[in-house]
């Protein structure tokens, strides 16, 4: 019995069909189908907020009232979606949807939270789900070689201990530098310093180490992941998760950074590919406001939202030349 | 004495079956009030349109609605979005009712007099003055428009012959001055009978002029103009029972004028945040105790509402008492701040309840208990399960008013599809009417309707899916001592006094 989805929604637990679920009562997350249902309500009041405050151009001042109750509902999805991500649900794999939104779950959110999550326990499945496959293609060259099914798939128990020294570094430095692996693994190029850094020490490296308890899931059920595997997983939950997330990115980049040059994005098709699961978080209207970086959807802590984008620029910029 | 058509009515005990209005059964439920009337039953006074349309009309003798049906009513053409009534008030008498439109236009209707010959045809409304309050401004610092449509009327108490009313839009408050003038000069010495200047050397007498009468004219002057103090959209007035004073509402602020001056207001309550992206909550609505100068109530769009003394500190950011019902678990959903944004709320004439209205319901406060409403009536509860849809085209953010009547029993509401609503807070009664131009029958009796959310739709039923959310009724008004109540919907204007009257 799974009892990781705390939100504590109240409501009827009844399953309501797709068409219906958007209009249906709001069900208790705790239940399988419902949750699909609930996470794909939340994704389209999240699509449709906004699509109200960036599409609208009136010709009067739109109603105050109005943006600030907008404002609010995107707060508070983020609020949960934060949750989720720190409560690290494990969803199930036959739920695609389900995937689909976990995966929009803010990667940063899980990265920016690493500490709380990897207190967390993770009694789990380690079964490939959305969470799961976003960590999956986000496990650093590293850990793939590492054969310790333990490391991933106990509990967190043995994690905290793990991960208190990598626990102090820049979360979103560590996913990127997996994400940049994966880069290299489907682009095989020179090394860059940080990749060596991330290939260094195994189960115990700092950058490797949160990628550990952070991913319990990521690997396969007890078993060791085979890089085919987690390609063939790839693609699969990236179609997913890459059309939830590039649904939200349209919306956003499309409207809101129209004048910005969008030749960086001409980077995707490798970064894509790899997964970087950065490019699938929703971003929130706070971020939006707050960070003017072109890769907006990069769940940046606020503080180093300049220091990410330039080293993940050159690093991008040498593996495309490296290739 | 004679009977008119409605006392006629009255005695035929037939339509008793058909079910008056209070109760889908079809037993008689009088409404209880003080004002006299026991029926229940409401009928069509008069449907009152355009401007344009209704200044044409009232010349003639007899207006019958019938008319205005077959000439005007088949041509959607003659309504523009100009026409569209955004408020509605009747003045302290019940004597006038004015209106304002979205194209800056407040038209004042004046209740039809006594007259022995045509008694049934007291209240009926005609034109009295129409007039241009507002004009379309723009906004060349933010590079937007001010819209001219009127938020508020407000009319003042009357104290000598002339009438006066606060009209707002977004931006400006003005004092306007509605005066008759029956009488006019005449026999002036250097001017002749068309105003042409006389050759002094031509004038041989000298003569008084004399004051003579003429037709009754109607002029509206705008006394003052209390503008540039609010930097967001005005969304309520609210005149000081001492009648010195008033106060405009925007979004985060609240500001006190003395009706003299207008070169300056006092900021009463300001909740801007320091930094607007902590900004969560906005004012939706004010209003000043109807018998105390120093209170008023202000709401909130997280469905809070604040109670200030003035006596208290000069800025009210600090509330005396502090409305707010905890939410109810079972009902949480993605939209329940939104729908919990109060659009409108209003004192009691008696001081002592307040009501507040908010997406699906309509709730009743006693002063002294700030936990909980005293009462809740459902207004439209079958929306609560379209929530998302209503998110998506803009529906759940319609702002609906609320009336009180006038010896506060009965609370009034708008819906959708031309839908109002009733509630007995005595006998606990509710009904929903249509206002349409289907019924516009002078004298029709109006028929309840019901919204039926299951499966079985009956015969005179509407089921949820088939309401025109486009018809929105947001703004109503009753009679302050008699009921007579006036909906807007859309460009018309509905009146509807109780058969029994």
């Amino acid at each position: 019995m799974y009892t990781r989805y705390m939100l504590g929604k109240g409501g009827k637990r009844k399953f309501d069909e797709h068409e219906d679920g958007l209009e249906g009562k709001i069900v208790s997350p705790s239940d399988g189908p419902s949750k699909v249902s609930y996470t794909l309500q939340r994704q389209t009041i999240f699509n449709i907020s906004l699509m109200k405050l960036y599409n609208h151009r009136p010709l009067t001042e739109p109603s105050l009232q109005k943006t600030v109750l907008i404002n609010n509902m995107l707060r508070r999805i983020q609020e949960e979606l934060k949750q989720e991500g720190s409560l690290r649900p494990a969803f199930p794999a036959s739920a695609p949807p389900a995937a689909a939104a976990a995966a929009a779950d803010p990667l940063g959110s899980s990265s920016r939270e690493a500490p709380p999550a990897f207190s967390q326990p993770a009694p789990a499945p380690c079964e490939l789900g959305g969470a799961a496959a976003l960590e999956a293609c986000l496990t650093p060259a590293s850990l793939l070689e590492d054969d310790d099914p333990d490391t991933f798939c106990t509990s967190s128990p043995a994690a905290p201990a793990r991960l208190a020294p990598p626990a102090l570094l820049p979360p979103e430095k560590d996913s990127f530098s997996s994400a940049l692996d994966e880069i290299e693994e489907l682009c095989p190029t020179s090394t860059s310093t940080e990749a060596a850094e991330a290939d260094g020490p195994k189960g115990d490296s700092s950058s490797g180490g949160p990628g550990a308890p952070q991913r319990p899931e990521g690997l396969q059920e007890g078993g060791r992941p085979e890089d085919p595997k987690l390609m063939d997983s790839l693609p699969g939950n990236f179609e997913i998760t890459a059309s939830t997330g590039f649904l939200t990115d349209l919306t956003l980049d499309d409207i809101l950074f129209a004048d910005i040059d969008t030749s960086m994005y001409d980077f995707d098709p490798c970064t894509s590919a790899s997964g970087t699961a950065s490019k699938m978080s929703p971003v929130s209207a706070d971020d939006l406001l707050k960070t003017l970086a072109p890769y907006s959807s990069q769940p940046v802590a606020p503080s180093q939202p300049f220091k990410m984008d330039l080293t993940e620029l050159d690093h991008i910029m040498e593996v495309l030349v490296g290739s | 004495m004679v009977l008119q058509p409605a006392e006629r009515h009255c005695g035929d005990w037939s339509h008793r079956r058909l079910g008056p209005w209070c109760s889908p059964t079809g037993s008689p439920a009088p409404l209880s009030c003080e004002t006299g009337c026991g029926e229940g039953t409401w009928i069509l006074v008069c449907r009152l349109l355009v401007p344009t349309q209704v200044s044409l009309l009232s010349m003639e003798e007899d207006i019958d609605t019938r008319k205005i049906n077959n000439s005007f009513l088949r041509d959607h053409s003659y309504a523009t979005e100009a026409d569209i009534i955004s408020t509605v008030e009747f003045n302290h008498t019940g004597e006038l009712l004015a209106t304002g439109d979205k194209g800056g236009r407040v038209v004042i209707f004046q209740r039809e007099q006594e007259s022995k010959n045509q008694v049934h045809r007291r209240g009926e409304y005609n034109v009295y003055s129409t007039f241009q309050s507002h004009e379309p401004e723009f906004d060349y610092l933010k590079s937007l428009e001010i819209e001219e449509k009127i938020n508020k009327i407000r009319w003042l108490p009357q104290q000598n012959a002339a009438y006066f009313l606060l009209s707002t839009n977004d931006k400006t408050v003005k004092l306007w001055k509605v005066s008759e003038r029956d009488k006019r000069p005449e026999g002036y010495n250097l001017k002749d009978e068309e105003g042409r200047l006389r050759d002094p050397a031509t004038i041989t007498t000298l003569r008084v002029p004399v004051l003579r009468p003429m037709d009754l004219m109607v002029e509206a002057t705008p006394r003052r103009v209390f503008a540039n103090a609010h930097t967001y959209h005005i969304n309520s007035i609210s005149v000081n029972s001492d009648y010195e004073t008033y106060m405009s509402a925007d979004d985060l602020r609240i500001n006190l004028w003395n009706f003299e001056i207008t070169n300056q207001s006092f900021n009463i309550v300001d909740i801007k945040p320091a930094n607007m992206e902590e900004l969560t909550e906005v004012i939706t609505a004010a209003e000043f105790h109807p018998h105390h100068c120093n209170t008023f109530v202000y709401s909130s769009s997280k469905g809070t509402i604040r109670l200030c003394d003035m006596r208290a500190p000069a800025l009210c950011d600090r509330h005396t008492k502090f409305f707010e019902e905890p939410e109810d678990p079972s009902n949480r959903s993605f939209f329940s701040e939104i729908i919990s944004s109060i659009s409108d709320v209003k004192f009691s004439h008696s001081g002592r309840y307040i009501m507040t209205r908010d997406y699906l319901t309509v709730k009743v406060w006693d002063l002294n208990m700030e936990n909980r409403p005293i009462e809740t009536y459902q207004v439209h509860d079958y929306l609560r399960s379209k929530l998302c849809s209503l998110y998506e085209n803009d529906c759940i953010f319609d702002k609906f008013e609320c009336v009180w009547n006038g010896s506060d029993s009965v609370i009034m509401t708008g819906s959708y599809n031309n839908f109002f609503r009733m509630f007995d807070r005595n006998t606990k009664r509710d009904v929903t009417l249509e206002a349409s131009r289907e019924n516009s029958k002078p004298r029709a009796i109006l028929k309840p309707r019901k919204v039926c959310v299951g499966g079985k739709r009956r015969k005179d039923e509407i089921s949820v899916d088939s309401l025109d959310f486009s018809k929105k009724i947001l703004h109503t008004a009753w009679h302050p001592s008699e009921n007579i109540i006036a909906v807007a919907a859309t460009n018309n204007l509905y009146i509807f006094q109780d058969k029994v009257n």
